[in-house]
């Protein structure tokens, strides 16, 4: 019962984000708890990636505070950054793999930079962390070797190497079938029972968000529309969030007058 | 992380104590290593060990290893829950002679065959 | 007329900003050799050599091939000229002068900025769309110190090396030319260049090759780490990285060779 006063995991607070002059978060708010598995969905464009760039301290915000483990990570020295980051891992989009490395030094190479453990340690935690993502024997091919399921499951071996706390995966079922991205939703589950990971997952695939999610962030241009349960999002009355769970296209309302200037490039 | 090592029924018993994670696990294998490459038959007792991650674990499989080249043996004792869920994710408690208690390791070792 | 100020006005914001992105890379990656190991992160000295091989051992076989040629060409117009006065004999001091003062840097250089400069903002340009550079980041490893340091080191031994081993070719490609065409014996050329030759002369051209070599990093790692847009964006970064590569060590080869004359 002490989870719900404990502190949480990842907190963001009205953090407002700009690409040069356009402001693209206005204003986001997130609380994670310790072992949950938390998925930010929202259609396209409606800045899942700002945010999740954003928690990863990869881009700066305009305003606003995040906090990753306890600590704020707009207001913290580089070496306690790189400290902060060895309980993290994160899993991009396109896996990000170092082209230039085989699968297998790839996933090690997190160790071989942050820690003194033997080889012989390392290479064993390799082959067991390919085995749990079901790529035993592919540590010595090179990523442009793999097909995209297996780069997403390698990218994930390498994000859990150092059994971090809290683990981010940009849209893990994107360009995957359905049988292969339902392992992974699998895997993601599998992982966190056993590792007790905090998992914070961008999709805007349906079907592997109510598999894995124990909470959902629905984010519309910009903004969180609500943040709930599973069930709380399928009953939401919201009518953005329905064509969202419904698939509809949104509904333009033209203006005809400004329709036809905007076709011909006429201003006013 | 502490540990300390016991003999117990013609077995070395590692008792390991606290976290075993990627800072002191080093100093783990180096344990069980030793205990293993001086000819013991050992078992590793987990009960004293809050949490184990998986550089913990690599040192326990290559101790396996190492334990089955030799000839000798090799097994965990109360291992935890927590442990236990490490251990399966990676689907090695299959793999490990895993036993409940002291007790139940010295019965085996008792009948003959 | 506005907007062609405008575009003016934009393009000089963007050269400062790049210039201060440069300075700035260059600060971390002094700040990384010298603190590096002090942070726990070392710069790989395996990474180093291998830049090095990649830079340098590599790129032997043309470095040779263009400074002979070069040698040839100096001797041939120096004889030509120095037949009108009668002193064709001087053209070997001519040769030694001007080879490891000018010729040697520059053409290394030049070929060094076309062969890894841009292998460097293709390399770059590549990991950043391909989010390789955010891992890096995300992993804890600083894309300054894993990266730009060991191709900056690298660059900064093996273009004077080459530089060195150009001077050498070159003379002797100078040499080749003008013991057959001024019946001279090449003992006597040899002779003759090391008395014309004072330490000074070679040290000039090793300065400038190494502040060509910071260029060529520079440059090439500036243009990388700024692309973005996909493979086009990767195609454009590695042009430009060469053309300014190029432009910058002329200008600085000029500004250089004032200086020292004066
Ligand atoms: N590098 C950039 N420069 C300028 N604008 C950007 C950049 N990246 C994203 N944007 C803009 O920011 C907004 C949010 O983009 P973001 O990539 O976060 O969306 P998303 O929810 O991840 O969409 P998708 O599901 O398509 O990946 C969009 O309007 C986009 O045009
Ligand atoms: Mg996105």
């Amino acid at each position: 019962m002490n989870k719900k006063i404990a502190e949480p995991v990842v907190e963001v607070q009205s953090l407002v984000a700009h690409y040069g002059s356009c402001e693209v978060l206005h204003g986001v708010d997130l609380s994670i708890q310790d072992g949950e598995i938390m998925v930010i969905m929202g259609g396209s464009g409606s800045g899942k990636s700002t945010v999740l760039r954003h928690m990863l301290g990869l881009n700066t915000p305009t305003s606003g505070v995040i906090k990753l483990l306890g600590q704020d990570i707009t207001h913290i020295s580089a070496s306690k950054m790189d400290a902060l980051r060895r309980n993290i891992g994160v899993s991009f989009q396109g896996g990000a793999l170092f082209n230039s490395m085989t699968v297998g030094e790839n996933i090690a190479l997190p160790l071989r930079e942050h820690t003194q453990l033997d080889e012989k340690t390392i290479r064993i935690m390799c082959r067991m962390k390919l085995e749990l993502v079901n790529l035993a024997g592919f540590e010595n091919l090179m990523p442009a070797q793999l097909s995209g399921g297996m780069v997403k499951r390698a990218a994930l071996a390498r994000a859990i190497i150092m059994d971090p706390k809290l683990l981010f995966f940009d849209e893990p079922s994107a360009g995957l079938d359905p049988v292969v991205s339902a392992e992974l939703d699998e895997l993601i589950l599998r992982i966190r029972q056993a590792m007790k990971t905090t998992i914070v997952v961008v999709t805007h695939e349906l079907d592997s968000t109510f598999r894995i999610a124990d909470r959902i962030t629905v984010l519309d241009q910009g903004n969180i529309l609500m943040v709930g349960a599973i069930d709380e999002v399928r009953n939401s009355k919201n009518k953005r969030i329905k064509d969202l769970l419904e698939r509809r296209a949104r509904e333009i309302k033209i203006d005809a007058e400004e329709y036809l200037n905007r076709l011909t490039g006429e201003t006013g | 992380m502490t540990y300390k090592i016991t003999q117990y029924a013609g077995y070395s018993v590692i008792h390991l104590e606290g976290d075993v994670d990627l800072s002191t696990s080093p100093n783990a294998r180096k344990i069980i290593l030793e205990c293993i490459e001086a000819k013991n038959n050992v078992l590793v007792d987990l009960s004293g060990v809050d949490y184990i991650d998986s550089s913990g674990v690599a040192s326990l499989v290559e101790g396996y290893q190492l334990a089955k080249s030799g000839n000798t043996e090799f097994g965990l004792v109360n291992v935890s829950q927590a442990a236990l869920d490490v251990l399966q994710l990676a689907r090695l408690d299959t793999v490990f002679p895993i036993h409940l208690s002291l007790d139940a390791v010295a019965k085996v070792a008792k009948e003959p065959g | 007329m506005l907007r062609y100020i405008e575009k003016i006005g934009r393009a000089t914001v963007g050269s400062i900003e790049e210039l201060g992105y440069a300075s700035s890379l260059l600060a971390e990656s002094f700040y990384w050799i010298v603190f590096g190991a002090r942070r726990g992160q070392a710069v790989s000295v395996s990474a180093t050599f291998y830049q090095m091989l990649q830079v340098g051992i590599a790129a032997i076989p043309i470095c040779a091939a263009l400074s002979f040629a070069v040698g040839i060409m100096l001797a041939i117009q120096g004889i030509n000229t120095l037949k009108a006065f009668g002193a064709e004999s001087q053209v070997v001091v001519g040769i030694a002068l001007s080879v490891t003062r000018e010729f040697a840097p520059l053409i290394i250089g030049i070929l060094i900025a076309g062969r890894s400069g841009s292998a460097i903002a293709a390399r770059v340009g590549t990991m950043q769309v391909s989010q390789e550079i955010d891992a890096l980041r995300v992993i804890g490893i600083s894309p300054v110190r894993y990266l730009v340091v060991p191709a900056l080191l690298a660059m900064i031994v093996m273009v004077p090396t080459l530089t060195f081993f150009a001077d050498i070719v070159g003379m002797f490609g100078g040499a080749f030319f003008s013991v057959l065409e001024l019946d001279i014996s090449m003992q006597a050329y040899i002779d003759r260049t090391i008395k014309a030759l004072v330490v000074d002369d070679v040290m000039q051209g090793l300065w400038k090759s190494v502040v060509f070599a910071v260029i060529i990093a520079i440059v090439g790692f500036v243009n990388g780490f700024s692309v973005s847009g996909g493979a086009e964006g990767v195609g454009k970064a590695t042009t430009r990285s060469v053309v300014q590569a190029i432009s910058l060590i002329i200008v600085a080869d000029m500004v250089f060779t004032f200086y020292l004359n004066h």
